[in-house]
C-alpha cells in the first residue's frame, strides 16, 4: 500500500508543479524553462530552514515557498522585458547557474545531495497523512488557478498572452502582470518542492536539471496547456506511466527503448493529433494551439 | 473528441489496476529478495551485467537445492541510477513484493532509499556504491562492497612506493563518488609524501576536456588520477593522448572495463586501475565464471569486480534466510539483520571471505591492474 501512496504523493506534488507551470506557460504564454529550479529552491530552502532553525516543518515549507517567489520576482524583472527565444535563454541560464551553485556549496550537500531532512509528519500513518495533505494542496492549487483565470485579472493575463501590443496600448503594464504570475507560479513550485523534500527526505541537484524541465513540459502538453485540469491529468499520467510499464515485466532489451518511445511518442501524438491536450477543448485557444498564433 | 478524452483516462486506470492487482494477490512460497539497479539509461552498461550475475547466482543456488529446500527468487527492478526512480523501485519491492531484504547500488540512490530501509526495517545491502558516507546511513543499511576509503587510501602508497610517483594531478567529476574518491586519494597521496599539483573538478555532462587537459600539462605531474564515470574517463584520456600528454593515468574500479580499452586502443596502454575483488589467481571459481560469460554472452562482463560482488550477494542472503529457517524464526528484516550480526563472516564464491565490521562496512585487499598489450594484467595486491 505504501508504494501506491508514495506514487500518488509524487503525482499530487507533480500536479501542483504542473499547475504552477501552466500558469505561466499555458495562460501567460511565457516559455520559461526554469520552473524546476523554483521547485529546487523550495525543496532546498525548506530542508535547510528545518535542519538549521528547527522551526515547524510546515512553516519552513511556507517560508521556502516565499523564497522561491521572491527569487522569481527578482529574476523575472529584467528577463521579462524580453520574451520568446530570449526568455528561454535567460531562464535556461538561471537554471544552470543556480544548479551549479547548489552543486558546489557545502551547505546544500553539494553534488552528494542533502540528506537527514526532517519529515513533515512523524507518525505510523505518515504516508497516508502526507497524501491527504498533498492532495488537498493539489486541489487548492487547481482551484486557485481556476479562480484567478475566471477573474478580471485572469482575463487581463489572457489578453496579454493573445496580443501584448494591443494590451499595452490600453494603458496596462504587461511587465507587472508577467512578473506577478511568474512569482506566484514560482511560489507554488517552491511549495511543491518543500513537500517533496520533507516526504522523500533526500534531494540532489541532478533531480532539477533540464530533464526535469522536459518532463514538466510533457505533463503540461499532454494534459493541455491553458486548461485548468489538463496539467493535473498530465502529471498523473507521466508520474504513473513509468511505474505501470515496469509491471509489464518486459525484458530489459524491450523496456529500455519502450520507455523512450512512449514519452517521445506521447508528445508527438499530442502535438500533431491533439495539440489542445487531453483535456483541451476543440474550440478556442487551449494547449499548443496558443503557440500557433 | 469527448470519446478520446474518456478513452484515454479510462485506459490509464485500467492499466494501473489491471496490472497491479494480479501481482498483489499472486503469492509464492519462494524466498524473495529485491534488487534495484540501473537497467536503462547511461548507467545500464553496468547494471545489466550486475543483474545477470545475480540471476546466475540465484539459478546456481536453486540448482543446488535452494535454501533448505525452498527456492530463492530475485525481484529485479530498474532505478536508472536516479534517486527518485530508486525510491519508487524500493517502495515497490518493500510494499508490493514484500521483500525483507534488498540489494542496490549507486551512491545517490543508496542515500535516497536508506530512509525507506530504516523506516520499514528492511535489510539493505549496498553492493558497489562506494561513498564513505554510506556507513552512516542507519541501522538497516550495510555494504558488501569496500567503500572508497579502502582502495583510494592504498593506491597512493602503492604508486609512491612501487612506481616512484611523486607529483599527482587529480581530476574528478563533481558528484558524490568523484568528490569523495578524489579527496581520499589526495589526502593519502600527501600523507605518503607525494605532492598534489592539481586538484580539479568538472561538471557532469561535459564532453570537451581540452581546458582541463591543458591545465594538467602545465602542472607537469608524473601521474594523473581520474575519479569519474567511465564515459568521462575515456574522453579525458583520449583528449590527453590527442594533445600529446603521455603521462601515467590511474583510476578506480569503474575503469576496470574492457570497453574502455576497446575505445582508447593504444591510448589505454599503461593505465593502472584498482579492483576490490579477487583475481583468478586468488579465487578458484573466477575462471569458471569468466568462461560462463564467454560461453553465454561471448564477452567479459562490464565492470568485472562489481559483478563479482553482485554475484555473491544472493549467497549472503541465502545464508541469512537459512539461519532463520533453521532457528524457526520469522523471516523479516529485523531477524535477517540480527542473523547478519551473528554470522558476520561469509565465505563467498567469487569474493572470498567477507566480514562485516561494526561500522556496517567490509574491508578487502586491493588489486592493482594495468593495461598491457590491450588487456588488464594483474600487477600487484595490497596487504
Amino acid at each position: 500500500m505504501e508504494y501506491f501512496i508514495s506514487l500518488f504523493i509524487l503525482a499530487s506534488i507533480n500536479i501542483i508543479l504542473a499547475t504552477s507551470f501552466n500558469l505561466i506557460l499555458g495562460y501567460g504564454g511565457l516559455l520559461s524553462v526554469a520552473q524546476p529550479i523554483f521547485f529546487a529552491l523550495g525543496a532546498y530552502c525548506s530542508a535547510l530552514i528545518a535542519i538549521y532553525f528547527e522551526i515547524p516543518i510546515f512553516l519552513s515549507i511556507i517560508l521556502a515557498s516565499l523564497v522561491a517567489g521572491i527569487f522569481a520576482f527578482g529574476v523575472s524583472l529584467p528577463s521579462l522585458r524580453v520574451s520568446g527565444d530570449y526568455l528561454v535563454v535567460s531562464t535556461l541560464g538561471f537554471q544552470l547557474g543556480t544548479l551549479h551553485i547548489i552543486n558546489n556549496i557545502e551547505i546544500t550537500g553539494a553534488a552528494g545531495g542533502l540528506s537527514n531532512i526532517p519529515p513533515l509528519i512523524s507518525h505510523p500513518y505518515r504516508s497516508l497523512l502526507t497524501l491527504f495533505i498533498v492532495v488537498c494542496f493539489a486541489v487548492l492549487s487547481i482551484w486557485m488557478v481556476r479562480k484567478i483565470m475566471r477573474s478580471a485579472y485572469g482575463r487581463a493575463i489572457t489578453a496579454l498572452r493573445n496580443d501584448e501590443t494591443a494590451f499595452s496600448s490600453l494603458g496596462r503594464n504587461p511587465i507587472r502582470i508577467k512578473v506577478l504570475i511568474v512569482a506566484l507560479s514560482a511560489a507554488m513550485a517552491g511549495f511543491a518542492g518543500g513537500m517533496y523534500s520533507h516526504y522523500y527526505l533526500y534531494i540532489t541537484p541532478e533531480q532539477f536539471g533540464i530533464f526535469a524541465t522536459a518532463t514538466l513540459l510533457t505533463m503540461v502538453v499532454i494534459g493541455g496547456a491553458g486548461t485548468v485540469l489538463g496539467p493535473a491529468f498530465g502529471a498523473i499520467i507521466i508520474t504513473t506511466l513509468p511505474e505501470i510499464i515496469t509491471f509489464l515485466n518486459l525484458p530489459v532489451s524491450i523496456m529500455a527503448p519502450l520507455q523512450g518511445v512512449i514519452f517521445t511518442g506521447l508528445v508527438l501524438i499530442f502535438i500533431f493529433l491533439k495539440p489542445s491536450g487531453l483535456i483541451g477543448s476543440t474550440r478556442g485557444l487551449d494547449g499548443l494551439e496558443i503557440w500557433k498564433k | 473528441m469527448v470519446n478520446f478524452k474518456k478513452l484515454s483516462v479510462f485506459s490509464v486506470f485500467i492499466l494501473i489496476f489491471g496490472l497491479f492487482i494480479p501481482k498483489i494477490v499472486h503469492a509464492e512460497e519462494t524466498l524473495k529478495f529485491g534488487m534495484a539497479d540501473p537497467l536503462t539509461g547511461p548507467a545500464a552498461i553496468f547494471g545489466k551485467d550486475q543483474a545477470q550475475a545475480v540471476t546466475w547466482a540465484v539459478e546456481d543456488i536453486n540448482a543446488a537445492g535452494g535454501v533448505r529446500g525452498r527456492k530463492l527468487e530475485a525481484i529485479i527492478l530498474d532505478h536508472q541510477a536516479k534517486p527518485e526512480v530508486g525510491i519508487n523501485a524500493i517502495n515497490r519491492l518493500v510494499e508490493v513484493e514484500k521483500v525483507p531484504v534488498f540489494i542496490t547500488a549507486f551512491s545517490n540512490v543508496v542515500k535516497a532509499v536508506a530512509p525507506i530501509a530504516n523506516r520499514t526495517e528492511t535489510l539493505m545491502f549496498s553492493v558497489g556504491a562506494n561513498a564513505p558516507v554510506i556507513k552512516e546511513l542507519g541501522d538497516y543499511v550495510y555494504t558488501t562492497f569496500p567503500l572508497a576509503d579502502v582502495d583510494m587510501n592504498k593506491l597512493p602508497t602503492y604508486l609512491i612506493q612501487k612506481h616512484g610517483k611523486k607529483r599527482a594531478a587529480v581530476l574528478f567529476v563533481n558528484h558524490e563518488t568523484g568528490i569523495d574518491g578524489a579527496k581520499v586519494f589526495s589526502e593519502a597521496f600527501k600523507r605518503d609524501g607525494g605532492d598534489v599539483v592539481l586538484f580539479e573538478s568538472y561538471e557532469q555532462e561535459r564532453s570537451d576536456f581540452t581546458g582541463l587537459v591543458l591545465k594538467v600539462k602545465a602542472a607537469k605531474p608524473d601521474i594523473v588520477h581520474i575519479h569519474s564515470v567511465i564515459r568521462d574517463f575515456t574522453a579525458i584520456v583520449s583528449q590527453m593522448r590527442q594533445l600529446g600528454l603521455d603521462v601515467q593515468v590511474t583510476s578506480y574500479q569503474t575503469a576496470f572495463n574492457p570497453k574502455m580499452i576497446e575505445e582508447l586502443g593504444e591510448g589505454a596502454e599503461g593505465i593502472i586501475v584498482t579492483a576490490l575483488a579477487p583475481s583468478v589467481e586468488d579465487n578458484d571459481n573466477l575462471q569458471g565464471y569468466l568462461d560462463r560469460w564467454q560461453a553465454e554472452e561471448n564477452r567479459e562482463p562490464i565492470g568485472l569486480p562489481y559483478t563479482q560482488y553482485f554475484h555473491d550477494a544472493p549467497y549472503i542472503i541465502a545464508e541469512l534466510f537459512g539461519k532463520l529457517i533453521d532457528e524457526g524464526k520469522e523471516i523479516n528484516g529485523t531477524n535477517l539483520r540480527q542473523a547478519l550480526l551473528e554470522i558476520k563472516t561469509f565465505d563467498l564464491p567469487l569474493t572470498n571471505a567477507v566480514t562485516f565490521s561494526d561500522d556496517h562496512t567490509v574491508d578487502k585487499p586491493v588489486y592493482y591492474w594495468q593495461v598491457k598489450n590491450g588487456k588488464f594484467t594483474l600487477i600487484g595486491k595490497s596487504d
